[in-house]
């Protein structure tokens, strides 16, 4: 079943017809009165309707500024009206309703920067998509995602021995490169626990490669766990299947303690980083995560300015930065990766907006995860976003994060932008001398 | 652990050299040490896809293309995961067991080391080895394994087929928990965190029926009361009692019937005593404050960043929690933290009546061990848990300083 | 006729007041209550340092990126708001009657001044109306509800502008102009414009989250 302006994939369409009136009301006021407090209140009754928050959102923008796509828009045709008919909402206004929280809204938080109360309007998104997920009718390749999540403690479906014997063929091929180099698997007390998210292992196990790497080059501690509880992503959080996503974050961070490692390092992922550092741990009573995360581009920097990794010649093409909101707005390390760039790339440009202002990529906040009967939309969503990238007129993007990157791609193949997009991994595995860091040389 | 009584506590020391294996192999992976200490076993490589494990110095016979999950066990036994032309095995204490696999992996034994057991994946299809001896049934997917004290396993296992992204298969139900590789009728969206009673009789484990609603199966009976969300389930003497999220908290039920009176912003790693007689637990009593709860009384400290477990000695007299507060790790009796704060702590050992409490610590990339809040040895270059002797006089020590690997017995 | 009077300007704004105050009062002690027991991890993330912090960006006028992109807009809304307070709090009139009755004074407003200001706030109200009329986005948002509180803050200060030019029967728009301003008052804390506090909960609690958590900026 392909999605039209009037039907959904067959996940919700079936979904929506298993629906009663009765369930749907008893669900929608279970959530907006049971699960929210005082906060969500205040972000009802304080929002003046005064419609700043329209230029954050790249939908509305995308969309020549039409008013249903704009941040606080999509609150009045989900909640408020929620909120005005107790709940007795139809299946018309639910199916509407799915498309705004699930594909039309990357809960980047970019809207709480430009409305002047400061409303966290993705945070109401996410109570709709939690309304959506009670009522089982949340898009089917997102919640495979989920079952898988419930079912493995990954996003994809991998197998507990697919996963191993990924990581021992990538440490069989990186061997070409240094003789004795590994992955150590459960290593107790190592000082880093590396984790990635799923799609790694199962498509682009050359990024494990290329993370080995540069952990063995610059000498670290490292391990890498062989249970369930590696994988840091978590699209539960995302569905508002909060129980499975404190599951999933319970699993990660039990596993770090398992191995009793000092910190966690993460690959190039936004979300991920989101789930583990700022979300999941929520609902697990951790008020911060447990242990220090570390993501990639901080990683880098660290090893970079510690000398551990040193470039022999900087990338040469014209490239330029998206910064992924959840690790510019979700964590400050915009100035950070600016850093990384000058270290390892001779010719940066701009793209502005750019840092905690940054537009999404399009894809994030679970909107990708959406999967392929709604990619054309999701181009036609995102035009600023390509709009922006024309205009540096640079040769190579770099996002890290993995989300960023699937979706830029998209976009970039799409709008013809001819650029490559790249992970800063990437860049600097191209860049860096091969060679072992010893203290002192 | 009865048999530590047939350790060696009077040799003061005994040395084994082992950064000399460094010159001998082309590298040396993670050394592990038996409980006794007797021996520091590594994987070595000797060659382009040739590895050996090395035991005290002597090399193992057989060379294997790959090997990994090197492992100490209780009963100081060595075992590990080796594979030769694409066939993994399991060698323990040198001697490969007869089934060969496709992989192996999550390799556990029972507490007194009898009994081993292994994950395997043989033509794409799934199941569990104990001693060598093959579930009959295997399965399209399998996780959760579990070892019962006996040597009895469980996982749980996919049971019907599932294309790729069917979610309406998924929703009907396809796993279900596969005790010694066979199953019953029931099916569940999903099963997770089995727990085995002590005598394997009987099995207990999380299920959710469907998205919203969790509860507590028992031999694959499902209570009555539906939850939020279920943790572990484990036998407490001959009642099952879970954490579970009930009415927005997280709470303790016994044999499907509320038991603890309070409610917590979370509730997890539940630890009877020996005796059975009490009942501890892992507990937030609010949002980021992290502490002890036993038999539904909270200790009078909390921290804020998490309990990692807790222990409690034979004769239940001691209960100890390590904790990380303020990004420490740190180590409390009782209710009382040591002042001891450290980047890592391991796993702690106690005498019968936890009156003698030893654990391994790391500061600065430095190993120590400390005993009830003094230092007794260090620094190393790595180390294994301290052992502390039933009569609780006398510290075993296993750590490599300056490669050489040293068993030390301290007496206190 | 005196009487009713007396009572308006009397005992009245005794009422106005404590309704206007108590019931903000009451509102922040409800929401602080309800965030304690069904929202705890709040206060978890909430810092002073980065609270103020970010009111105080948002205070600048001009400094958030966003108030830059709507500079007419946030240009009107900030006088709007400094008169709404300036106007009534430091108009000679009002002094005065708070003289008589409290022997306490301050320094007042030079009346053409006042006056003036007086005529920005029905600008500005008459600008909000235009955009909400007007302009897609806010209209998309706009229902009578938006109106009729616009309409509750133009009527004191368009009393008070008659009444001080003596336009129509004075008496009247007196009596007009001191019943709309105590209606606005009472009304503030149950209607959106308790967003007079509100405001720096959601504005404090979301660059908490920014600041504390996410170290990163909000403005
Ligand atoms: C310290 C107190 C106050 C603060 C911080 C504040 C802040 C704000 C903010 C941030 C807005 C949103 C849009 C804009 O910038 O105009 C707003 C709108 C508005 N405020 Fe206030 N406000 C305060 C007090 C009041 C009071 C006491 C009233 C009236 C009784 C009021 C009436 C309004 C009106 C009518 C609007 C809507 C403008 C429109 O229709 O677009 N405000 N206020
Ligand atoms: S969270 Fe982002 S995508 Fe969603 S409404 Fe706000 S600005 Fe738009
Ligand atoms: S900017 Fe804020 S107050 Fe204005 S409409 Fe948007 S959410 Fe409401
Ligand atoms: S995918 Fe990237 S840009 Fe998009 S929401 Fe995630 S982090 Fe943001």
């Amino acid at each position: 079943m392909n999605p039209t302006e009037n039907t959904l994939d067959q996940a919700v369409e079936e979904g929506l017809e298993r629906l009663t009136q009765e369930r749907i009301t008893r669900t929608v006021n279970q959530v907006l009165e049971k699960e929210t407090g005082a906060r969500f209140t205040a972000y009802v009754e304080t929002c003046m309707r005064c419609g700043l928050c329209a230029d954050a959102c790249s939908f509305f923008l995308s969309n020549d500024r039409d008013p249903n796509r704009m941040p606080a828009g999509k609150v009045k045709q989900t909640v408020w009206e929620m909120l005005e008919k107790k709940g007795r909402v139809s299946k018309d206004f639910l199916r509407r309703a799915v498309r705004i929280a699930h594909l039309e809204c990357n809960v980047c938080r970019r809207c709480s920067m430009y409305c002047p109360f400061g409303i966290d309007i993705a945070y109401m998104m996410l109570l709709v998509r939690r309304i959506i997920h009670k009522l089982e009718i949340t898009p089917l390749y997102i919640q495979d995602t989920v079952n898988s999540h419930s079912a493995t403690l990954n996003q994809m479906w991998v197998k507990e021995d697919e996963w191993i014997d990924t990581l021992q063929w990538q440490e069989e091929d990186a061997r070409e490169e240094f003789e004795d180099l590994r992955i150590p698997l459960d290593k107790p007390g190592a000082d880093i626990m590396y984790s990635v998210i799923a799609p790694e292992p199962k498509f682009q196990a050359g990024l494990i490669y290329q993370a080995a790497v540069i952990m063995h080059a610059a000498g670290m501690n490292w391990t890498m766990p062989s249970r369930p509880g590696w994988d840091n992503s978590n699209m539960a959080m995302f569905t508002g299947d909060n129980e499975i996503s404190g599951r999933i974050a319970r699993a990660f961070y039990e596993t770090a303690a398992d191995l009793n490692v000092r910190r966690i390092v993460m690959g190039e992922c936004g979300h991920a980083f989101r789930s583990v550092y700022d979300v999941g741990n929520r609902w697990d009573a951790w008020a911060m995560p447990p242990f220090e995360v570390v993501h990639a581009l901080e990683f880098y920097h660290e090893l970079l300015t510690q000398g551990r990794i040193t470039i022999t010649e900087k990338y040469g093409k014209k490239v330029t930065l998206h910064d992924p909101c959840n690790v510019s707005r979700g964590r400050g390390l915009h100035d950070m990766a600016r850093e990384v760039v000058g270290m390892t790339c001779s010719d940066f440009v701009e793209m502005t907006p750019n840092r905690e202002h940054n537009y999404c990529c399009g894809a994030g906040g679970g909107v990708i995860n959406c999967g392929p009967p709604y990619k054309g939309e999701r181009m036609v969503n995102n035009r600023v976003k390509a709009e922006q990238l024309r205009d540096t007129g640079a040769q190579v993007l770099i996002a890290p994060c993995h989300n960023c990157h699937s979706g830029l791609e998209d976009i970039v193949h799409h709008y013809e932008l001819n650029m490559e997009v790249k992970f800063l991994g990437d860049i600097i595995y191209e860049t860096m001398e091969k060679r072992v860091y010893t203290p002192g040389v | 652990m009865e048999e530590k009584h047939t350790w060696d506590w009077r040799t003061e020391l005994k040395e084994i050299p082992v950064s000399e294996w460094t010159s001998r192999y082309n590298w040396v992976e993670d050394p592990c040490m038996t409980p006794d200490g007797e021996s520091v076993a590594a994987i070595v490589n000797l060659d382009e896809m040739a590895f050996g494990i090395c035991v005290n110095g002597e090399l193992w016979d057989g060379e294997h293309e790959k090997a990994w999950h090197l492992v100490a066990l209780p009963g100081n036994r060595i075992a590990a995961a080796v594979c030769r032309d694409e066939e993994w095995s399991l060698v323990v204490d040198g001697q490969a067991w007869e089934n060969q696999f496709d992989f192996i992996w999550n390799l556990s034994a029972t507490p007194d080391g009898k009994h081993i057991s292994i994950a395997f994946q043989k033509d794409m299809e799934y199941g569990m080895a104990v001693d060598d001896t093959c579930w009959e049934e295997s399965f399209e997917n399998m996780t959760g394994m579990t070892l019962g004290d006996t040597g009895k396993t469980a996982a749980v296992v996919q049971v019907a087929p599932m294309a790729a992204a069917d979610i309406n298969a998924f929703a009907k139900g396809v796993f279900a928990v596969a005790q010694d590789g066979r199953f019953g009728e029931e099916r569940f969206l999903n099963a997770w965190d089995i727990s085995f009673d002590a005598t394997c009789d009987n099995l207990a484990w999380a299920v959710r029926l469907d998205r919203e609603q969790y509860s507590v199966a028992v031999n694959g009976t499902v209570w009555d009361s539906r939850f939020q969300q279920v943790w572990q389930p484990v036998f407490c003497g001959d009642a099952v009692v879970a954490p579970v999220r009930y009415q927005g908290q997280w709470r303790l039920f016994m044999n499907d019937e509320p038991f603890w009176l309070n409610g917590y912003a979370n509730l997890w790693r539940l630890k009877p005593s020996a005796d059975g007689r009490h009942l501890a637990a892992i507990v937030a009593q609010e949002f980021g404050r992290w502490t002890v709860a036993e038999d539904d009384q909270v200790w009078p400290v909390t921290w804020d960043t998490m309990v990692r477990d807790i222990y409690y000695s034979d004769d239940k007299d001691t209960l100890l929690a390590v904790f990380k507060d303020c990004g420490a790790w740190g180590l409390a009796r009782n209710g009382t933290a040591w002042n001891l704060r450290c980047d890592k702590i391991f796993t702690p050992d106690m005498n019968r009546d936890g009156s003698v409490v030893a654990v391994g610590f790391e500061n600065e990339g430095q190993f120590f061990v400390a005993v009830n809040d003094q230092v007794i040895a260090g620094p190393y270059e790595a180390m294994g848990d301290p052992v502390v002797n039933p009569e609780g006089d006398k510290v075993l020590v296993k750590g490599i300083k300056n490669g050489v690997y040293r068993r030390q017995v301290v007496t206190l | 006729m005196n009487a009713f009077i007396d009572f308006i300007m009397g005992p009245m704004v005794w009422i106005s007041f404590l309704i206007f105050l108590g019931g903000l009062g009451y509102k922040l002690y409800r929401i602080i209550h309800e965030v304690r027991t069904k929202e705890g991890y709040v206060f978890s993330y909430l810092t002073w340092y980065h609270s103020l912090r970010s009111i105080g960006a948002w205070l600048i006028p001009f400094y958030p990126r966003a108030t830059r992109q709507q500079p007419f807009f946030y240009g009107a809304s900030y006088i709007f708001h400094l008169a709404l307070f300036v106007v009534p709090l430091f108009l000679s009139a009002h002094i005065v009657l708070v003289e008589e009755a409290f022997n306490v004074s301050w320094p007042a407003l030079n009346d053409t001044f006042a006056d003036l200001l007086t005529v920005v706030i029905i600008a500005s109200l008459a600008f909000f109306t235009g955009r909400r009329l007007i302009q897609p986005e806010v209209k998309f948002l706009t229902t009578a509800q938006d109106f009729a509180l616009l309409f509750i803050v133009l009527i004191p200060f368009l009393t008070g502008f008659l009444a001080y030019h003596q336009v129509f029967a004075y008496q009247w728009m007196m009596i007009l102009h001191i019943l709309s301003g105590e209606f606005m008052l009472i009304i503030i804390p149950f209607s959106r414009f308790s967003h007079m506090i509100t405001a720096a909960l959601t504005r404090a609690y979301t660059g908490s989250e920014f600041g504390n958590v996410r170290h990163a900026r909000d403005w």
